[in-house]
């Protein structure tokens, strides 16, 4: 009786409510269906036409850089180059289609420039030793330079093929689906594969959340984060060749910004900055919140300029959000500690009588 | 005792090694085209670098208290909007100025509070508000637009001199004088390098460290405003887009300066030359016909070696340090021996002590 | 030696003649240890003893001096921690080393996971494969099958503890190493644990167990062994000994220290308390390692704080200076309530603490020992209450230099370079400097060398003797006997004993009586 109770205590009993307090994944669900209903109830236009259809359009861009930008904050690290690499890799996409290459050339081109910024950012970080957010923000210096520098600040244009517009997602693949709808949802599925189902996957989670315990168990801390900035580097090239077409032109600020709203959709999406925490499901949802809060006050009326301040006030949202669940979590458990030691107080109380 | 030569003991003060960096630029410079320290010249290029380096100064200040502020750089340029608002609306002079100040100290001080009392991470916390400043500048500056104001006063405040130095070097000058009197002389700065040493031993030695970093930010804050100010009266016209970007050479420059990212070391006079730097480079590779896209690849490429020529730096000192102490040891190891051995199996064995 | 009386079967691991010196410092001095199959080894000494360092050699993290490791008779190469576990010797370390992010079955299998083949490669985790090859062994350790996919963040640290077993045991190990097993665990869990620990023994595994709670051993443990100051005493069966035998062994007169064996030369306090309170706590509790902690300390008294580690000394001044929040409980300085919400305030009320482990929580190293001296009342030094006169700084700091003989040459010398006692003896200028009411020791005397030691125990007493009341902790009882007009005994968070009127015992030649009685209660004093 004695030992199955104290084993009852250490295995944690949690009720429906505590679970839901603790998963991130409900907070921006949560979030994504309160912003629907502010829109249905505000604005009938919501679900008039194209709209949602536009919205998730809008979204993908951020998508796909908040998937690998969860898998970099998982193992523990932040990429703030993911904008400017995203512009490079979409500027030489660009560049060589221009040159007459065929476009899975340019591709490849592309790919190969998001890989090497990977492994600079990799190398930056767990060679030279830099922190993360430096090593990074040197990486978004030198590719917006490059850009700037190959492009003289004249976007590129001139590149836009029959092809390229439904690459772009501006002429659909089949039906109402975007080759981007296709290529974010085969992305987001191999990410969650990759996290959920291969070992890769679980060292990212174990260099995040405690890095010493990961090399006691043989795991190569560095290789393992490097794999993370080139899996991130490889999302950035996949949207900058993506946001080419979208964008029809290529100028050499085409990436600003968007570091943070991949950092944002991923934070909303209930990856930590302690590492060791993040779901792709998750930074999928931010990215569609982020879109929808845009897209509302769009329909408010409110003028677009106001989109930075908005994404601003989500990220700062979600931050004191999680502090505050962080609170009530801690409260719960300590509730549960009290309830624990009150029960075995019980206990030794009986077993003295 | 003293063995370390005086060069080293002088190379140890952050910021020197890069002084005579700076120096030996400026030299070259000069030497690849003597119009660089030409009086019109000279004067132009201070000026213009003035805003960036009281913005490397306030990152300075944040990062020396073991923290990090990314807002800096676009809540100048929403500082310098809001001056410039205010004069469009008809403020007098001190006020635009009071409300260029104040807004970048709301920021700094939503920033400190955020970081500090509600142990909010200060990367995300001043991304967060980054954003927000520059949002908030795009939406001013549809407002109305920010430009065409006659205010006697203001432009006098970057384009007039006295007694041949630019006025707004002498602004700058006085804010480095008292940022490095209240960091060397004052209650505040000794408990910000306290905190930035080690936050863990200045909470048991009594200090409030949420009180200190509230001010680190609240200072960083008032200083971007500050540069706000004095770019819109240098500009005159406050674009939408002012500011951006200004972060990642404010960073580059403190690390550059000799501010070590750890926290707890550093001074003004490293700021001042580390941003200092950048501007020189800024300037010479335009002078030089350098295209100024490549600015954004070497400042990257500064960040990096400073960092890694700092950590050199100090390695070698320590490594000095460490000879001497092993040294003096030797003298009086047949004192010590007996005693220190618990001390070492102390420091490995540190986990004995449950906590 | 007695060891191989008592231990029949052959042995299995052995060290053979360990030195390691740690910065020219010896840590361990030629010390032996030999463990047989199915043997449950306890390894016992106070802090700095040295069990630490040596199990970090038998486990291959730390690369001995001189002496060599032998596995059933062969030697073991020292080449890190990867083979010292190919070859048999796996360590579950106090810091609990799993990953909370993941779930007990990665954790198990992290860093060598059974893959399946897709597309071609070995990327995939076979979860059920690993499943099926750990959920037996799992579940002999009380893990069922869900817990098994469940995050380790989700458990509590009895079940964290069987997990590393069963991450351990997949190895096949000959040699476990258990560093403090029981750490964090409540007493019946600590019951549940032990189970496991028999069970490992009848499967052939030799455990070596480091532990500080002297009553776990009977029962339990068929060998201890006893370290001090970096030599090992002793090796005794535990069956034929006592835990005041152990006890004695652990911290036995030093005979060059404590006036030298005699017990008419021991020092101790001279003056006697006064009558005032000047500390009223009543029952302090915070979680689980505090617990209904009440304590008077009068006008020029010093309460010495004695237990075990862990016992729960430094988690109680911690409360008090607003460091760590208490669960309930009040606490009052000379009448008037705190508020224990911070340092800060606590240092306005009138505290003041000497930290333990002075490197992380005491020194500001970059900072000079001026500045060092003066950072808990920057007033003293300052004009206007902020303009720091940097020459009344150093006036304060040479003021220090002289009472309490602080040795650097310069007040303006950083202080990371100064030696652990003058370090310590700048803490306690510091906590000085700010004139306190009541001043908080913990572990004032560690890790600093025999000479500065005395320095420091001159130093309380004089602040006793000036009528400063105290709090002391201090490891080695002696010490805090001859320190101390009354002690408290710590145990599990809570009061379980106290020896009153000390100094009058010691100058009635009855320290050895109260150092047993202390000791005592510390080790089985009071059943939680």
């Amino acid at each position: 009786m004695m030992k199955s109770r104290t084993l009852d205590i250490a295995t944690v009993s949690r009720n429906a409510w505590e679970r839901l307090v603790v998963d991130p994944t409900l907070g921006v669900i949560s979030l994504l269906v309160i912003f629907s209903l502010i829109a249905a109830f505000a604005f009938p236009v919501f679900y008039a036409g194209n709209n949602i259809y536009n919205l998730v359009g809008s979204s993908i861009t951020v998508m796909i850089l908040a998937i690998g930008m969860t898998i970099v904050l998982i193992s523990g690290g932040i990429d703030l180059s993911v904008g400017a690499v995203m512009a490079l890799c979409a500027g030489t996409a660009a560049s060589v289609v221009k040159l007459g290459a065929p476009l899975w050339v340019a591709f490849l081109c592309a790919l190969l420039v998001g890989v090497i910024a990977g492994l600079m950012n990799g190398f930056l970080v767990t060679r030279v030793g830099l922190p993360d957010f430096i090593g990074t923000l040197a990486m978004l210096g030198l590719a917006s330079g490059v850009l700037y520098i190959a492009t003289q600040g004249v976007p590129i244009i001139g590149y836009m093929t029959s092809e390229y517009y439904v690459i772009g997602g501006l002429e659909p693949l089949v039906g109402p689906v975007t080759l981007p709808m296709v290529v974010a949802l085969v992305l987001a599925l191999s990410a969650g594969w990759l996290l959920s189902r291969t070992r890769l996957g679980t060292h990212f989670f174990a260099v995040g959340s405690n890095a010493v315990a990961a090399r006691q168990s043989g795991v190569s801390v560095r290789w393992v984060k490097t794999q993370a900035y080139v899996i991130s580097g490889v999302c950035a090239a996949i949207a900058g060749v993506i946001l080419a077409g979208r964008n029809n032109n290529v100028p050499a600020d085409l990436g600003t910004g968007y570091e943070i709203q991949a950092i944002s959709a991923a934070i909303i999406g209930g990856a930590s900055l302690m590492g060791g925490r993040g779901r792709v499901l998750g930074a999928v949802l931010g990215s569609l919140t982020l879109a929808l809060a845009i897209n509302i006050i769009n329909l408010a009326g409110v003028p677009s300029s106001f989109q930075k301040i908005v994404i601003g006030a989500i990220l700062l949202l979600a931050v004191i959000a999680n502090y505050l669940s962080e609170l009530a979590r801690n409260a719960a458990l300590r509730r549960r500690a009290k309830r624990d030691s009150q029960a075995s107080s019980l206990e030794r109380t009986k077993k003295e009588i | 005792m003293k063995s370390s030569s005086p060069l080293a003991r002088i190379m140890s003060v952050p910021g020197m090694p890069m002084t005579f960096v700076l120096i030996i630029t400026v030299v070259v410079f000069q030497m690849l085209n003597p119009v660089f320290l030409d009086a019109s010249t000279l004067g132009n290029y201070i000026t213009n670098g003035i805003p960036i380096i009281l913005i490397t100064l306030g990152v300075a200040i944040v990062i020396m208290g073991g923290g990090i502020d990314l807002s800096v750089g676009t809540v100048a340029g929403l500082s310098a909007g809001m001056t410039m608002f205010a004069f469009v609306n008809g403020a007098p002079l001190a006020v635009g100025i009071a409300v260029g100040c104040g807004t970048g100290l709301v920021f700094g001080l939503v920033n400190g509070f955020l970081v500090a009392y509600l142990r909010i991470n200060d990367f995300i916390v001043t991304l967060a508000t980054l954003n927000i400043a520059a949002g908030l500048l795009v939406v001013l500056t549809q407002v109305q637009p920010l430009q065409g104001v006659d205010v006697p006063g203001f432009p006098e405040l970057t384009k007039s001199d006295v007694f041949g130095i630019p006025t707004s070097l002498l602004i700058a000058g006085a804010v480095f004088l008292i940022a490095q009197i209240i960091l060397a002389k004052t209650v505040l700065g000794r408990r910000l390098y306290a905190v930035g040493i080690s936050s863990q031993a200045a909470n048991v030695a009594g200090v409030s460290v949420p009180h200190v970093r509230l001010m680190s930010f609240a200072a960083s804050g008032l200083l971007a405003g500050l540069a706000g100010v004095l770019l819109a009266s240098r500009l005159g016209a406050v674009q939408a887009f002012l500011g951006i970007g200004y972060e990642f050479i404010a960073i580059a420059g403190a690390v550059i300066g000799g501010i070590t990212l750890a926290g707890g070391s550093g001074n003004a006079w490293a700021a001042l030359v580390g941003g200092f730097f950048l501007v020189t480079l800024q300037q010479g590779l335009r002078l030089n016909n350098v295209d100024p896209v490549y600015f954004s690849i070497v400042t990257a490429l500064a960040i990096v070696f400073g960092v890694v020529f700092e950590r050199q730096v100090r390695r070698v000192i320590l490594r000095t340090a460490l000879q001497r102490t092993s040294a003096l040891s030797d003298q009086r190891a047949t004192t010590a021996a007996a005693s220190a051995r618990s001390a070492a199996a102390k420091s490995s064995e540190g986990n004995d002590d449950e906590k | 030696m007695r060891a191989n009386d008592s231990v029949s079967t052959p042995a299995v691991l052995e060290a053979r003649g360990i030195t390691k010196h740690f910065e020219g410092v010896t840590a361990l001095d030629d010390v032996e240890l030999s463990v047989g199959a199915g043997e449950i080894h306890a390894l016992l000494g106070g802090n700095g003893a040295g069990k630490s360092t040596l199990i970090s050699i038998i486990s291959g993290v730390t690369k001995p001096d001189r002496g060599t490791i032998h596995l059933n008779g062969s030697p073991l190469a020292s080449s890190g921690p990867f083979a010292a576990m190919a070859a048999g010797i796996s360590t579950i370390y106090q810091e609990l080393s799993l990953v909370p992010a993941l779930s007990a079955l990665d954790n198990i299998f992290l860093g060598r996971e059974i893959t399946k083949k897709t597309l071609g490669l070995p990327l995939t985790s076979d979860r059920r494969g690993m499943e099926q090859k750990v959920r037996d062994l799992a579940a002999d350790f009380g893990i069922t099958a869900s817990e098994l996919g469940t995050p380790v963040s989700e458990f509590g640290a009895l079940k964290k503890r069987a997990i590393e077993i069963v991450k351990a045991l997949a190895f096949n190990p000959q040699v476990l190493i258990l560093d403090e097993p029981t750490s964090g665990l409540e007493d019946a869990e600590r019951q549940v644990l032990f189970g496991y620990m028999r069970s490992l023994r009848e499967r052939g595994v030799s455990l070596v167990w480091v532990t500080h709670h002297l009553e776990e051993l009977f029962g339990l443990a068929d060998t201890a062994t006893v370290f001090k100051d970096g030599r090992r005493v002793d090796t005794v069966p535990v069956e034929s000994t006592s835990a005041a035998e152990l006890v004695n062994l652990m911290f036995g007169m030093d005979s060059e220290e404590f006036g030298g064996g005699d017990a008419s030369r021991v020092a101790h306090l001279s003056t006697s308390a006064g009558s005032r309170v000047v500390l009223r706590a009543r029952n302090l509790t915070r979680g689980t390692v505090v617990r209904d902690v009440s304590l008077d300390v009068r006008e020029g008294e010093i309460v010495g704080l004695a237990g075990l580690a862990g016992a729960g000394r430094t988690e109680v001044v911690r409360t008090l200076m607003g460091l760590d929040a208490l669960t309930s409980g009040t606490v009052e300085l000379d009448g008037r309530r705190l508020s224990l919400r911070s340092s800060t305030a606590a240092y306005r009320a009138g505290l003041a603490m000497v930290p333990e482990d002075r490197k992380q929580l005491g020194i500001l190293a970059d900072l000079s020992t001026a500045k060092n001296v003066s950072i808990s009342r920057l007033s003293t030094v300052a004009t206007a209450g902020f303009w720091i006169s940097a020459k009344k700084e150093r006036a304060l700091a040479e003021k220090f230099r002289t009472r309490l003989g602080i040795k650097t040459p310069d007040v303006d010398a950083r202080i990371g370079n100064l030696s652990g006692g003058n370090q310590q003896k700048v803490i306690v200028a510091r906590c000085l400097n700010t004139a306190p009411k009541l001043l908080i020791f913990d572990e004032p005397t560690q890790g600093i060398d025999v000479s500065a030691k005395v320095d420091v125990h001159t130093l309380v007493r004089d602040y006793a003797a000036n009528g400063g009341s105290a709090i002391l902790i201090a490891s080695e009882v002696e010490e805090l006997l001859e320190l101390s007009h009354r002690v408290l005994v710590l145990k599990n968070g809570r009061v379980v004993g106290e020896v009153d009127g000390i100094p009058a015992a010691i100058e009635a030649g009855e320290f050895a009586r109260i150092k047993s009685e202390v000791l005592n209660l510390s080790a089985a004093g009071g059943a939680s």
